[in-house]
């Protein structure tokens, strides 16, 4: 996992439980913490932190990942506004991942292991988004496709017909925009 | 869980952590500037990485191309790949043809999917751009790349609403530039619009550069394989080019059988007179005149023809070629008729027959034109160029300024002419040639006052013939000048003989005939003069016959040549004399000693009032200017009586004696010399047999 993804679990947690709240997660999920946004750390210091901050906010790993999504979409339309302002919508937003955003992705970051989306737009109002990853983060996806829809203001509906943790071969979301 | 408030103890404590605090985060912000800092450079080395892949691979597609085409279908392809674009095309420049077509759709596109933008790319094909207009006209006229943020919203845009209805928006577009001039322009399109990217632009110039070294190095192959396949001067095809279509009209023949074309051989009258007399340059002149006029009247054959069958578009003109000087050929292709070609080449007389203006001067240029039809034959290329060249000559023996379609009996003609030119240049060699002397008669004596040499040919599988056979080849192909040559130093060195062997008081005399070329040969004079030194022939005993006509063809220069052979102390007769048509004011200034009237004159006494009035004439005429006169062709007594009746002192002909050999001449004098008198008089049993 590549150093951003820590650096913004982290400003989350700073900015909504304080310094201190950090410190202990990082104590707890035993990882020293250092984490620049070029570096590459091992996909389990995530899992651990996520682990951590479930236990000690009462909190599921799922809900963990969906609110960190969520909140961190705020913090990459601050800091890359280009991908954001050239889109009117979260469904035009969504559809530039694969060919605008992830390729962006691996040109700041090489070797970067993005996700492939899968999109299907031929119901009007309705996308349907499909999921396949081994690090199975479709809680994030989740989160980070409702923070889009809060940056551009839009209500959705959010359903998770298909899951890879309730054992199908991939995850899709119903989104429908009301 | 609240946020933690540090900084709730003691003062120092308090500010001290505060200042911690703050150093903490100016130490985060710095750590996520350089992180960014870092990321803009990594983007930047990317992207150059990714610039420098397409550069050299197109580089390198350029060192190796050999079709532009398909150099050009690999810079779009790979642009479209670099930029994620799904749409690129290429428009060619066409400078000059046509100001309404100077911009070009081409056939080469990349399309990522195959038939989303179907319309649009019907539409670009339908679409050419005058310089200036839409995007590649844009890119055209100022020879720089250019970027369109949204196609919808730009003013100069043709293909707005086609570009819109299949979702493209942006757009941008570079030239192939050679040298400072614009050959080609890629377009490409962007689904999204979008701003423009300088650092893409810079690529695309370089990229235009080395298309552009792909243009000049196919552009100097194509006009190495043009050169090698036109004539250089007319810019036609040449032989070889021509051979090529003629083949591939013979092969197109045998799997169409009533494809019937036709090989036209067109050759200028007296061309060589116009290149001799007006110089090389109003040559060459006068043929890109034949050649504008010729391309003229076939362009106009062309819009009435129809293609031929199983021919591509490139396959239905005619082709006019040239094969050298003078020479053109024209290849008929699917003619409906073989009178077609005829008519056509009727057609082709006639625009040659307007007189041009070449170098201020008016020339009249006529042509010969020989038609082999694809009908007649069933050989090669060679073979149909031939016969057509074989039909150009009969139009030519003809007089010219005619056309001839080949027949088999020409190329009889043809093959029996060619073998008698090849033996002709070989008959001096091989010692084929022999003399005969016809003697010379004084009336009413008989006495022999001279010999006329005469030229026979030995030929070894057709025996003797006459000058009669052989003479219009000998002069057409140059051999008559030596020929005459050859009789000249034959005759005098025997007449050289006859003096030693039998001398005599007033020896008798030998006639040798200058044929029109060797006349004209500007070294005549002096051949002469050397053939007397060398044989040691006294020069009035040799006198030198030219015909009538060839004196007065050109009489100043003929009058310059005999004052100068009169001058060697050799005499002169004028032959033939009654049918060259001669000025009399010349025939005064004439330096010639003797008129030989026409043996058709002579022949005609008997039953033709107007031959009798001609010999009569003629006789007055030469007493008046105090000439000599020989009756040529006597035959009959009665001829020979009316001669003499009208004051004629000489004649020769078969009433005298035939033309002799050598040793018949020897015998002949040797029994002269036996008479006391030394008198050489014909026995006249031997005569008028």
């Amino acid at each position: 996992v590549k150093g951003i993804v820590f650096n913004l679990l982290e400003a989350i947690v700073v900015q909504q439980h304080g310094d201190a709240v950090w410190e202990a997660l990082l104590d707890e999920a035993g990882v020293d913490g250092a984490y620049t946004s070029l570096g590459s750390y091992p996909d389990e210091q995530l899992f651990g932190l996520v682990a951590a901050a479930a236990r000690k906010l009462g909190s599921s790993e799922a809900e963990v990942l969906r609110s960190f999504g969520r909140n961190a979409m705020a913090i990459l339309a601050k800091r890359y506004p280009e991908f954001f302002d050239s889109q009117v919508s979260t469904q035009a937003f969504l559809l530039t991942l694969n060919d605008i955003i992830h390729p962006e992705v691996r040109k700041i970051y090489p070797g970067a292991e993005v996700p492939v989306f899968d999109f299907d737009t031929s119901s009007p109002g309705v996308l349907m988004m499909g999921y396949r990853s081994p690090r199975k983060l479709c809680a994030l996806a989740h989160g980070f496709v409702e923070g889009a829809a809060q940056h551009y203001g839009e209500p959705l509906t959010f359903e998770h017909s298909q899951c890879m943790h309730r054992g199908d071969d991939r995850c899709v979301f119903r989104i429908a925009f009301n | 869980m609240a946020p933690d408030d540090a900084g709730q103890g003691p003062g120092g404590t308090e500010t001290e952590l505060g200042r911690l605090r703050r150093s903490l985060e100016r130490e985060r912000r710095a750590r996520v500037e350089a992180e960014s800092i870092a990321e803009r450079g990594l983007r930047a080395l990317y992207e150059k990485q990714q610039e420098t892949l397409l550069l050299e691979a197109i580089a390198a597609a350029a060192n190796e191309a050999t079709s532009l085409r398909d150099t050009l279908q690999l810079a779009v392809d790979r642009i479209c790949q670099y930029t994620g674009w799904p749409v690129g095309h290429v428009y060619f420049c066409n400078a000059g043809v046509s100001p309404a077509l100077d911009l070009v759709p081409s056939t080469i596109w990349h399309v990522a999917h195959p038939t989303h933008f179907d319309a649009f790319r019907v539409l670009t094909e339908a679409t050419p751009l005058a310089p200036g207009k839409g995007l590649p006209g844009r890119v055209a006229i100022n020879g720089q790349p250019a970027w369109i943020r949204d196609v919808g919203t730009d003013s100069n845009f043709p293909r707005a609403a086609g570009a819109i209805e299949v979702g493209l928006r942006a757009a941008c577009a570079f030239p192939v530039l050679t040298g400072p001039h614009v050959t080609a322009v890629l377009e490409f399109f962007s689904e999204a619009t979008s701003e423009p990217n300088e650092s893409l632009l810079g690529v695309m110039r370089q990229i235009g550069i080395q298309l552009g070294r792909v243009v000049e190095r196919t552009r100097a192959q194509e006009r190495l394989l043009y050169d090698a396949f036109h004539d250089h001067l007319t810019q036609l095809p040449n032989r070889a080019l021509f051979m090529d279509r003629l083949q591939r009209a013979i092969t197109r023949r045998t799997r169409y059988p009533r494809y019937t074309f036709a090989v036209l051989f067109v050759d200028l009258d007296r061309f060589k007179t116009v290149n001799d007399s007006l110089g090389h340059r109003v040559g060459d002149e006068l043929l890109l005149e034949i050649t504008r006029r010729l391309t003229g009247a076939l362009r106009r054959e062309d819009t009435v023809s129809r293609p031929a069958p199983g021919a591509g578009p490139e396959d239905t003109d005619n082709t006019l070629a040239r094969l050298g000087g003078d020479e053109f050929t024209l290849l008929l292709e699917d003619i409906r008729h073989p009178s077609d070609a005829v008519r056509i080449a009727e057609r082709i007389r006639e625009v040659i027959a307007v007189p041009m203006n070449l170098g201020g001067q008016e020339v009249f240029a006529s042509a010969s034109i020989g038609i082999a039809v694809s009908t007649s034959v069933q050989g090669s290329g060679e073979d149909l160029v031939r016969d057509a060249d074989i039909a150009m000559y009969r139009a030519k023996g003809l007089g010219g300024d005619r056309c001839a379609v080949f027949d088999a009996t020409m190329h009889h003609r043809a093959v029996e002419r060619l073998q008698l030119e090849t033996d002709l240049r070989r008959a001096l060699e091989r010692h084929e040639f022999r003399l005969a002397y016809q003697p010379i008669v004084s009336f009413p004596d008989h006495r022999v006052i001279g010999f006329e040499a005469l030229v026979r040919w030995q030929h070894p599988e057709q025996g003797e013939l006459s000058p009669a056979a052989f003479l219009r080849v000998a002069e057409e192909t140059g051999v008559m000048t030596r020929i005459d040559y050859w009789v000249l130093r034959e005759a005098c060195a025997a007449a050289r003989q006859w003096q030693t062997r039998f001398p005599h008081d007033s020896p008798t005399s030998v006639s040798v005939n200058l044929s029109a070329h060797g006349f004209g040969r500007s070294d005549i004079v002096r051949q002469v003069a050397d053939t007397l030194q060398e044989t040691g022939l006294d020069p009035p005993i040799l006198r030198l016959e030219i015909t009538e006509s060839v004196a007065m063809a050109n009489a100043e220069r003929a009058r310059d040549i005999l004052m100068d052979l009169r001058a060697l102390g050799v005499r002169i007769s004028l032959d033939d004399f009654g049918t060259g048509y001669s000025s009399l004011s010349y025939l005064q200034r004439f330096p010639v000693d003797t008129l030989k009237i026409d043996r058709s004159f002579v022949v005609g006494i008997n039953q033709n009032e107007e031959c009798r009035e001609i010999i009569r004439t003629i006789l007055n005429l030469a007493q008046s200017l105090g000439l000599e006169v020989i009756a040529e062709g006597t035959e009959t007594a009665a001829q020979v009586h009316y001669l003499e009746g009208l004051g004629c002192r000489f004649g020769q002909g078969y009433f005298f004696s035939r033309p002799l050999p050598l040793d018949e001449i020897r015998a002949l004098l040797l029994r002269g010399a036996d008479d006391k008198d030394g008198v050489l008089i014909l026995p006249k049993t031997a005569s008028a047999s």
